[in-house]
């Protein structure tokens, strides 16, 4: 068939909805997509260059910055990778208290994505009310580690500070607000009949499409294939964990699994403080000479971190894997083709839930 | 309509229609155990600097001279905002409790945890010519040895480091502080230095050990 | 300095337009300047508006290491904003760059290299009471006594 392209609009790099900068060139014939291709380059700070020859007290902040949005997870791979090299077991209490930090950090991310969702289709008045509830989980997040969003939470060998009774109850009462709360917005989100008419049936992705393409995540997960690198953890193995998935493989798949995931994520904290062991939070041990990957699931979906590491632990070589590069390429080849009008481009776009500054780092 | 029931049923609940009049926004203010610029508690700082060592951010902190009482010199640490990422690090290694930041301390001392830094100096064989330039600039070997600092020679064997025979001998690992002087100073750059950290906690029954020390 | 211009002064006071540019930060300033639109913190209660456009601004948030690529794009999206302006630098990388001021990064920092800047936020990232609080500290002093060039 031969391509009628009318106007090539770029999107971006400075665009209401972008948070961050990145250029989305879409070739449309009427306001019908037929392809579109990204241009990166706005946001490449080097990090994984400066974190060649340094040690992890130093690399662990350069980490939680390649994403200030999914700040614990990259804490927790890069610290998880450095203790695979160097056999450093992890205290038993400290393991679970890092799924918990981890598992809030996620509730705040899906939050934030489905606000951007919500903002893009104009629904502002859910859009409010879920950047609201967010405060709750940041809230929850700072009573555990001291911080807001980037925490340093976790060192080799556990975590820096344990957590007390007082704090226990306070953050099952904050769940449990977080979970009333959105269970109603959910509810709202999935029964709007004008949320249906910007998100059904939108931004298609085939589960074949994303086989192929290497999606990963929640846009993984909405076309149907139960994938979840948190599968493969260890104290995950130990909790009644098993990935979801949503078949319509649309907008609103993507959004409702992340909505899925938030009360998910809710179930696995109350598991852990519930089998909260007792015990010792740090068990030692220095970072020595190896070579590692370690996998481990973001918001955004699968991260991973390659180190090679000398006699005292500096970092030699390290390359870091990201979701988001993997969703936007995906995006912009597959869920944005063929979409009818360029206001749900924006929104196909943000319900991958792109993350520039992780993918660029 | 189910949307509409949707809305409807959260926004007729007595709790929505409360805050609708009546809730205000909080106070701008920060909670008491968040952790925020580190700020001085007035004990006597001994200049190990082991939270310059340890601060992950390029200037961030440093431990200066701020005057002197009855022959003996102040020293402080001194924090520039904006550089400092409020991390914590250097409230919770400091040895003497000088930097308080929210309820790093307490929490330290209820979990008995610390943090052990060990510092490695690595000489490039190859790379060493063997001038002594680094032993000469090593702050800590002009304090051992004061014909160093006022000469540039030694003979004593207590420095850290020294040239012995015309070969770079690391003599005294452990007495190092981490501050990589004498790998700006070489002009070779066949000095490195290693800093090790590693983070630990008290067992359970040398707890109260724990708790007088960091007391 | 006339009486119109005054009256338009301390309007300006009070009615506060904002914009945001992001060049480079981790996005840890973003979420906490959009946590900072959330109803716990309502900034349009303080006469707080956040544009898109900084055509329609008088204040600018510069967020971010300023990379390569912005160098020469920020003082272009500078000059568009009309007068009179203010830019305020918001966490540490717009500062000093941080932990990304390192030999080897491809950042430029800091932010006032390249505009102006009025007023600079610390923080890593700073949190949306201490933002809410500069933006309101700034605002009186930068448009008190502006008068219009001819």
């Amino acid at each position: 068939m031969k391509k009628v392209v009318d106007v090539s609009i770029p999107l971006g790099p400075m665009h209401p909805s972008f948070k961050e900068p990145c250029r989305l060139k879409c070739e449309t014939a009427g306001e019908r997509v037929i392809s579109a291709e990204l241009e990166l380059g706005y946001m490449k700070k080097g990090i994984e260059r400066i974190m060649k020859g340094r040690p992890w007290q130093e690399v662990m902040f350069l980490a939680e910055r390649v994403c200030g949005i999914c700040s614990v997870i990259h804490n927790m791979v890069f610290i998880e990778a450095m203790e695979k090299i160097s056999h450093i077991d992890v205290a038993p209490r400290a393991a679970y208290l890092r799924i918990v930090a981890n598992e809030l950090d996620r509730i705040q991310s899906h939050l934030l994505a489905n606000y951007s969702f919500c903002y893009t289709i104009e629904h502002e008045t859910i859009a409010m009310y879920l950047l609201n509830i967010r405060e709750e989980a940041m809230d929850l997040l700072e009573i555990l580690t001291g911080a807001r969003v980037t925490c340093a939470f976790i060192v080799p060998g556990g975590v820096r500070y344990d957590i007390s009774d007082d704090a226990i109850a306070r953050i099952e009462g904050g769940l449990l607000r977080i979970e009333t709360e959105t269970t109603r917005y959910a509810k709202m989100f999935h029964e709007g009949p004008l949320i249906a008419l910007r998100s059904k049936g939108v931004g298609i992705l085939s589960p074949e499409e994303a086989r192929r393409a290497h999606a990963v995540g929640p846009t993984l997960r909405a076309s149907g294939i139960a994938e979840d690198a948190r599968m493969h953890h260890p104290v995950y193995q130990t909790l009644e964990f098993k990935p979801l998935t949503r078949e319509t493989c649309d907008c609103h798949a993507r959004i409702m699994l992340r909505f899925d995931e938030i009360f998910q994520s809710i179930a696995l904290i109350r598991q852990c403080l519930r089998m909260l062991p007792p015990g010792l939070i740090r068990s030692g041990g220095t970072c020595t000479r190896g070579e590692g990957t370690h996998f481990g699931e973001a918001p955004r979906g699968e991260l991973g971190y390659h180190i090679v590491s000398d006699s005292y632990g500096r970092i030699k070589e390290i390359s870091i894997q990201t979701p988001s590069i993997m969703n936007i390429e995906v995006c912009a080849h597959h869920m944005v083709v063929g979409v009818t009008s360029i206001a749900d481009v924006m929104a196909t776009y943000i319900s991958a839930d792109p993350c520039i500054s992780c993918t660029e780092r | 309509m189910t949307s509409l029931s949707a809305y409807l049923s959260h926004m007729l609940r007595a709790e929505w229609i409360r805050s609708f009049f009546l809730v205000k926004t909080k106070p701008l203010t920060k909670p008491a155990y968040f952790m925020d610029y580190p700020i001085d508690t007035g004990k006597r700082c001994t200049h190990c600097f082991s939270c310059m060592m340890i601060c992950p951010v390029p200037d961030a902190i440093s431990v200066l001279m701020v005057g002197e009482t009855e022959g003996e010199d102040i020293w402080k640490p001194v924090l520039y905002q904006g550089h400092c990422i409020r991390c914590g690090l250097c409230v919770e290694i400091c040895p003497e409790r000088v930097l308080a930041s929210g309820d790093i301390i307490e929490r330290v001392r209820q979990d008995s945890t610390y943090m052990q830094s060990t510092f490695h100096i690595l000489v490039n064989e190859g790379k060493c010519a063997g001038c002594g330039t680094c032993s000469i600039a090593c702050p800590v070997n002009k304090e051992i040895d004061p014909i160093l600092a006022s000469k540039g020679t030694t003979t004593s064997d207590e420095v850290i480091m020294r040239v012995k025979a015309g070969v770079m001998r690391v003599l005294h690992e452990e007495k190092c502080t981490g501050c990589k002087t004498c790998v700006l100073h070489c002009s070779y750059q066949a000095m490195d230095v290693a800093r090790v950290i590693e983070c630990l906690q008290y067992e359970s029954d040398d707890e109260t050990s724990a708790t007088n020390e960091g007391g | 300095m006339s009486l119109l211009q005054k009256l338009k002064n301390s309007v300006r006071k009070r009615s506060i337009h904002v914009s945001f540019v992001d060049t480079a930060s981790c996005n840890g300033c973003d979420i906490e300047i959009l946590a900072c639109l959330a109803p716990r913190y309502d900034l349009e209660q303080y006469g707080i508006y956040v544009h898109n456009n900084p055509r329609d601004a008088d204040v600018l948030l510069v967020v971010g290491a300023v990379t390569e690529q912005w160098i020469d794009k920020l003082p272009m999206l500078w000059d568009k904003i009309p007068e009179p302006k203010v830019a305020i630098a918001i966490g540490n990388c717009a500062i000093s760059g941080c932990v990304f001021h390192r030999p080897g990064s491809y950042t430029d920092p800091p932010v006032s290299k390249h505009i102006p800047v009025a007023l600079s936020i610390p923080g890593c990232p700073p949190r949306p009471d201490e933002i809410i609080q500069a933006i309101l500290a700034v605002a009186p002093i930068a448009f008190k006594d502006y008068e219009k060039k001819l």
